[in-house]
């Protein structure tokens, strides 16, 4: 076990255990922020610490994080909470970010040019949003096909998909509660799906309003979560699996609300 | 003829499914094809066990996401990216959600069962495809993780260099 003396340098403290803990916890909350596991996020800061001669310790919570610097010379430590970065999941950035400890760890870029490196990463534009509704839709209508749906609940489904996504775009740019867009737009598709049932357009209308809402249900969020569990990081399993729980809640709920004001819970059972 | 069609059919519309929902996760765009490519040979893996064997949605699914995280663990270093970006979205069209939907359901039927058999029916209902449920995506995460910890050197140095 490695032992250090916490001592107080306020000199070295400021100079480089500050700025470079002020980097790993940035750096640490963008990767949590976009979806990368607990292990993954470990690996990459203590990889960058290691050039400043450093250890790092991180405490995940579910909305902050707790990084720590120690010197492995002096022992000096310097402690640090931020907010974890509310952020769509991108594993563009999530590959991005994690080159970007390499390139550090094999001093191909110091610790002082990772600083705007970092925010130029950070800056990076995400897919087109309509096209990505494209095939969001198009993904949902494949979801249909393969749980035995028939063309015509093909189609509904892609057009339940295809409002919902919107609503949830204009809402969430609207700077709307994340649980109560989902809410909303579970209700709106599934409402939309049920016109399989009522003006009797498909053979396979229950597998239309069951698909109609799965492409609000966080499968990225729920992974993680066991990941973490998996590699003993288990504050921030416990997290993320609330979080995911929360939204598949709010999806229930919006379909619930649906089979009870259509009166569709008899059919299919 | 008709089976080839199926399996084909199948790969396809995995695919394009795992294709749509990987792009909600902002992935590299190297990577968008790849994540469709993983997703179907590990749904037609699951297909095929399920068609053509006594295999269970449980175990085949199991065993679709081992194929899924060994191609994830095998082609995240030549892409130079983490193998969760191809792995995690090629899971999402194994997720069982008609299960989820039947099991919410029944769940609604029996709040409002006029009678104890009524009652039981529903519930029984919601529990079987609840279980259901939690054990298929239970068993995809183990199943795509078995690679990644087996291999987990390849896994954490995939983005170097």
């Amino acid at each position: 076990m490695n032992v250090t003396t916490a001592t107080t340098d306020p000199a070295l403290v400021e100079q480089r255990l500050r700025p470079l803990c002020r980097f790993l916890a940035r750096y640490a909350s963008a990767m949590l922020g976009c979806g990368a596991t607990g292990e993954r996020i470990v690996k990459n800061i203590r990889r960058m610490a290691a050039v400043a001669d450093a250890t790092v310790d991180i405490i995940i919570l579910p909305a902050h994080i707790d990084v720590s610097v120690t010197d492995y010379q002096t022992g000096c430590t310097c402690q640090l909470s931020r907010p974890i970065d509310l952020m769509p999941v991108s594993y563009n950035l999530n590959t991005l970010l994690s080159k970007l400890s390499w390139k550090v760890a094999e001093r191909k870029v110091s610790l002082e040019d990772a600083c705007p490196m970092f925010d130029r990463i950070m800056r990076t534009k995400p897919l087109n949003k309509w096209k990505v509704m494209g095939v969001v839709t198009l993904a949902n209508a494949s979801f249909c096909r393969l749980f035995g749906g028939d063309p015509a609940a093909m189609l509904i489904v892609a057009a339940a998909t295809c409002l919902g996504y919107t609503i949830k775009k204009l809402m969430l740019e609207g700077r709307n509660g994340l649980l109560f867009t989902v809410l909303v737009c579970a209700f709106i598709s599934a409402v939309t799906a049920s016109g399989g049932y009522l003006f009797s357009l498909t053979t396979t209308p229950d597998v239309a309003l069951g698909t109609s809402v799965l492409y609000l249900i966080p499968g990225i969020p729920y992974i993680n979560s066991v990941n973490d569990l998996i590699t003993g990081h288990y504050l921030c399993a416990v997290g993320r699996f609330l979080h995911a729980a929360m939204i598949t809640a709010c999806i229930a709920l919006g379909l619930t609300a649906t089979l009870l004001i259509m009166n569709l819970g008899m059919v299919g059972l | 003829m008709s089976i080839i069609w199926d399996i084909l059919s199948d790969g396809f519309f995995s695919a394009l499914a795992a294709i749509g929902f990987s792009a909600v996760s902002n992935p590299p765009r190297v990577a968008l094809k790849w994540c469709g490519l993983i997703a179907a040979l590990g749904h037609v893996t699951r297909y095929c066990l399920m068609t053509f064997t006594p295999a269970g949605i449980v175990p085949a699914s199991l065993a679709g996401a081992l194929v899924v995280g060994v191609l994830a663990v095998v082609i995240g270093p030549r892409l130079k990216c983490p193998p969760e970006t191809f792995s995690y979205p090629a899971l999402l069209p194994m997720i069982p959600g008609i299960y989820a939907y039947r099991s919410m359901q029944g769940f609604v039927m029996a709040l409002s069962a006029a009678s104890e058999q009524e009652f039981s029916h529903y519930f029984y209902v919601c529990q079987s495809n609840f279980v259901t449920c939690v054990f298929v995506i239970l068993c995809m995460v183990i199943g795509q993780m078995i690679p990644a910890l087996v291999f987990k050197r390849l896994t954490y140095t995939a983005t170097k260099g």
